[in-house]
């Protein structure tokens, strides 16, 4: 039990809160500076200033605020203002950890069974209150058939939940579970996030527009095609937090219409930036840009179902021939890594920073991309279609920009793709419909390996939309997410990444900075590299 | 008794003019709900697999599917919806659950009748002055000048000189706000200052076309013989442009408007998106993102009826700019 990672960290989290804690206490300052003081982001605040609206841009769509029925990374950040998980991502500035938000206390008696302790006291926005009943029914909710939840995959091993007493639940799973502290936290899990069971019950269909949660904000308007508001909860359980009165959510669809109202100070942020206007805005004295490398991985993927790229060693060679350093530069403005494999820097515990030094995973090498070419069951020029759209995601709306980079760069091994950009619905259709040989994807806001590579990759899964099969990765990560014994989990991944890269259903591109732009006005704002918009400890100067 | 018999002549003719023009209204409408319809079903795209993101299970799919009544025979959808729709029930969206009546008719709606109105009103204070001057002073430099303005505002994409003026108003300048709707009718000076941006974006691409009609009906109206008959009466030279000229001119200058209101309702729709205005055009294009086809649908049916609606009036408008037109 000594490796287990997620406890450890949380107890390392948990004693780094109780030593601030004492500190701050006997330099007398109040309990609400002690929650503000933001971890790792280290601007040196004076006491935050009460109240105080804050106008921020939102361009990516917002799907519904149902945090268990939603797939949108713009809705997500929303939702991880207005609701809490039993778990909350955290950040020291190096490492990423899963920290109590509605659980106070995490027991772990056995493997397989985990025991939470909820926060006394705590209140949804219409003023039921948090408890194990509230919990067991939210889980319940994500898990029933009749929701069809997309979350619901998350807790497809939990087996029961018990109420130990009103505030203590217990949930025991089919087998160990390594996955589980990323699906209970109420951002990138959703599986997790506590919902008011009276407030889905009155609503039904309508409590995606109408979201009752714990949050520090609770949802006061929403004007569609033009606003969403948010005020204050009065009643949020972390002492004198939020500091923020209102919050007002424009929602721009244009990204450069977006960033001119960010540079005119119309507006106080924004919820994300593509790459082409990162220069500019890091230029602004006014401006304060948050981004790091985050979890997430862009790639071409390869229809392995038809040819030509059912032939590994074509799929190899496409996976050489590609140079990462220029799409880093050209694509992404320098504001991304190469990628070698699919896990990325965040998840500390299984990414290599030396990885590049290893001859592990995929990089350019046009020798040896020619060589494979030479070998390829298809000879002479091939034409495959290459589907692109310039639909923003959280990797950036790119439109054809990779696309364009990388189709000269296969023509010197004799592929050239024939680019298709075809707008969003067209798109999907054409991916989900397996209709493509190549085709643009980024996977974001991952924090495990677990919801990295084996939702995308394994055999089956709605995500593997080239049709990739290989018993041995399927073997090897669904070992991996059996244990919570991290080397064990660490070697299973390192054999999976390495029969993947070699496999080469995709193409991995690059790991990506996502952007928070913020006004330097707006102080306290802790950034989690998880795509995600926390206002809580947010204050205006 | 005989004008007696003839007013009522009259006005039966009149009647029936009206209803005739109700049922072509009726008929126009119905074809174009038909059209789009089949358009929207032929349209690549999927409105359950976009709503289901990457996550969703086959299960899933065909519930939502069936729930929508995705899965009926097309015209079986159509008549269900057309029967609905004419009742005031235009269903709900597929994402928002909102009440697209509401959403379309009392949300949308009247901030593109706001824009379009304040577009009309930027390009006619524009384009008529330039299109005067440019007949006036016909080859001088100022014709010139006023041609390259006219031809220039009509050839510059809308979508551009929007995010032109924003940079040079809202960002360099900070004059004016480069997003967000507030009503005029509510507060007339906030509304004014929105819209101001939004509303010269729009009306640019009109000007052109007003000042270009003004000034080629007014050097043919100049030509007239009442023209040179005001002169010869002594009337003062504004008097005989602006009365007796303008009067002559207003004609093709209503029917060149009327006719053009499906390019304003294009460029509106840019003009909305660039500078996220809760119109209809910003309605339509979230909506044909994500495959609302009901949304969709609505959208294209005000659209319609717009269309209509202008053009009655501006064969009503004709018989009182020329009362000589009345008598036929």
């Amino acid at each position: 039990m000594s490796e287990i990672d997620h406890k450890a960290s949380l107890a390392a989290v948990l004693s780094a809160r109780f030593a601030r804690r004492d500190l701050l206490k006997s330099a007398g300052a109040g309990l609400g500076l002690m929650a503000a003081s933001a971890i790792g982001m280290g601007s040196a605040i004076a006491a935050p200033k009460k109240g105080g609206t804050l106008t921020l841009a939102w361009v990516e769509a917002i799907d519904t605020l149902d945090p268990h029925l939603t797939s949108s990374a713009g809705s997500i950040k929303i939702i991880n203002n207005v609701f809490n998980g039993l778990l909350k991502v955290d950040y020291d500035g190096k490492k990423v950890s899963f920290a109590p938000d509605l659980a106070e206390k995490w027991d772990m008696p056995d493997e397989k069974t985990h025991i939470f302790k909820l926060r006394a006291g705590v209140k949804f926005h219409n003023g039921d209150p948090c408890d194990a009943q509230a919990v067991k029914w939210s889980l319940e909710r994500v898990k029933s058939p009749a929701l069809k939840s997309p979350h619901a995959w998350k807790l497809e091993l939990l087996e029961s939940i018990d109420i130990l007493d009103p505030l203590t639940v217990r949930l025991r799973f089919k087998k160990p579970f390594a996955f589980l502290p990323v699906a209970l936290t109420g951002s990138t899990g959703r599986a997790g996030t506590i919902v008011s069971k009276r407030a889905v019950e009155a609503a039904g269909a309508g409590f995606g527009r109408a979201p009752v949660g714990t949050g520090p904000f609770k949802l006061t308007g929403w004007k569609e095609n033009d606003s969403i508001e948010l005020a204050r909860n009065p009643a949020y359980f972390e002492p004198g937090l939020p500091h923020l009165d209102r919050v007002v959510i424009r929602l721009i669809k244009e990204p450069s219409a977006a960033v001119a109202a960010m540079m005119s100070g119309q507006v106080d942020g924004l919820s994300v930036c593509p790459f082409q206007f990162i220069p500019q805005l890091r230029k602004n004295p006014n401006i304060q840009v948050f981004g790091q490398v985050e979890g997430n991985y862009s790639f071409v993927g390869m229809n392995n179902k038809r040819a030509p790229f059912n032939d590994p060693i074509l799929r190899q060679a496409v996976a050489f021939a590609i140079d990462r350093k220029v799409i880093v530069e050209q694509s992404y403005f320098g504001e991304a890594i190469p990628a070698y494999t699919c896990i990325s820097p965040p998840m500390t515990q299984f990414y290599d920073p030396n990885i590049a030094k290893t001859g592990r995973g995929q990089y350019f090498d046009l020798a040896k991309a020619r060589a494979l070419r030479a070998k390829s069951k298809v000879q002479g020029e091939i034409e495959p279609s290459y589907i692109v759209t310039d639909g923003f995601t959280g990797s950036g709306g790119l439109g054809t920009r990779n696309a364009q980079l990388i189709a000269p760069m296969l023509a010197q091994i004799g592929i050239k793709p024939k680019i298709e950009l075809v707008d969003r619905a067209i798109w999907v259709q054409r991916r989900n419909a397996g209709d493509f040989d190549m085709y643009d994807e980024a996977w974001v806001a991952d924090l495990d390996p677990d919801e990295t590579i084996t939702p995308e990759w394994s055999t089956g899964r709605p995500w593997n939309f080239v049709g990739y099969s290989n018993p041995k990765f399927d073997q090897a990560v669904a070992a991996a997410s059996e244990t919570t014994n991290l080397a064990t989990r660490r070697k299973h991944y390192t054999e999976a990444e390495d029969l993947l890269m070699t496999d080469a259903p995709l193409a991995v591109l690059a790991h990506m900075k996502v952007f928070k732009i913020l006004s330097k006005k707006v102080q306290g704002f802790e950034y989690v590299p998880a795509d995600l918009l926390n206002l809580h400890t947010v204050s205006l100067a | 008794m005989k004008v007696a018999a003839n007013s009522l002549e009259l006005r039966a003719s009149r009647l029936w003019q009206s209803l005739g023009a109700v049922a072509q209204t009726a008929l126009v409408l119905l074809v174009v709900s038909g059209i789009s319809f089949l358009f929207l079903k032929l349209s690549p795209g999927d409105p359950v697999a976009l709503m289901l993101g990457s996550d969703f299970s086959r299960d899933s799919y065909d519930q939502l599917y069936r729930n929508l009544g995705l899965d009926r025979p097309w015209l079986q959808q159509y008549f269900h919806w057309l029967s609905r729709f004419v009742l005031g029930e235009w269903g709900s969206s597929y994402v928002s659950k909102q009440d697209i009546f509401e959403l379309a008719v009392l949300q949308a709606l009247p901030v593109t009748l706001t824009l379009a109105a304040l577009s009309l009103l930027v390009a006619l204070a524009v384009g008529i002055p330039l299109g005067v001057l440019a007949a006036i002073k016909r080859n001088s430099w100022m014709d010139i000048l006023a041609s390259a303005i006219a031809i220039g505002g009509n050839a510059f994409p809308s979508f551009y000189l929007g995010v032109v003026l924003i940079w040079i108003f809202s960002v360099a300048f900070g004059w004016f706000p480069s997003m967000g709707y507030v009503s005029p009718w509510s507060d007339p000076l906030g509304g004014l200052w929105h819209l101001a941006l939004p509303a010269l974006t729009l009306g640019a691409w009109y000007v052109g076309l007003i000042a270009t009609v003004t000034r080629s009906s007014l050097l043919e109206v100049l030509e007239q013989p009442y023209m040179a008959a005001a002169r010869a009466r002594g009337e003062p030279e504004w008097r005989v442009i602006w009365v007796h000229g303008m009067r002559n001119v207003l004609m093709p200058l209503v029917t060149i408007i009327g006719l053009q209101l499906g390019g304003m309702l294009r460029g509106a729709v840019m003009t909305e998106v660039v500078f996220t205005l809760p119109g209809l055009g910003m309605m339509i294009t979230n909506a044909v993102q994500t495959r609302e086809y009901l949304v969709v649908q609505a959208g294209i049916m005000i659209t319609a009826l717009l269309f209509i609606a202008v053009n009655l009036l501006v064969d009503r408008t004709y018989t009182i700019l020329d009362p000589r037109l009345r008598k036929k």
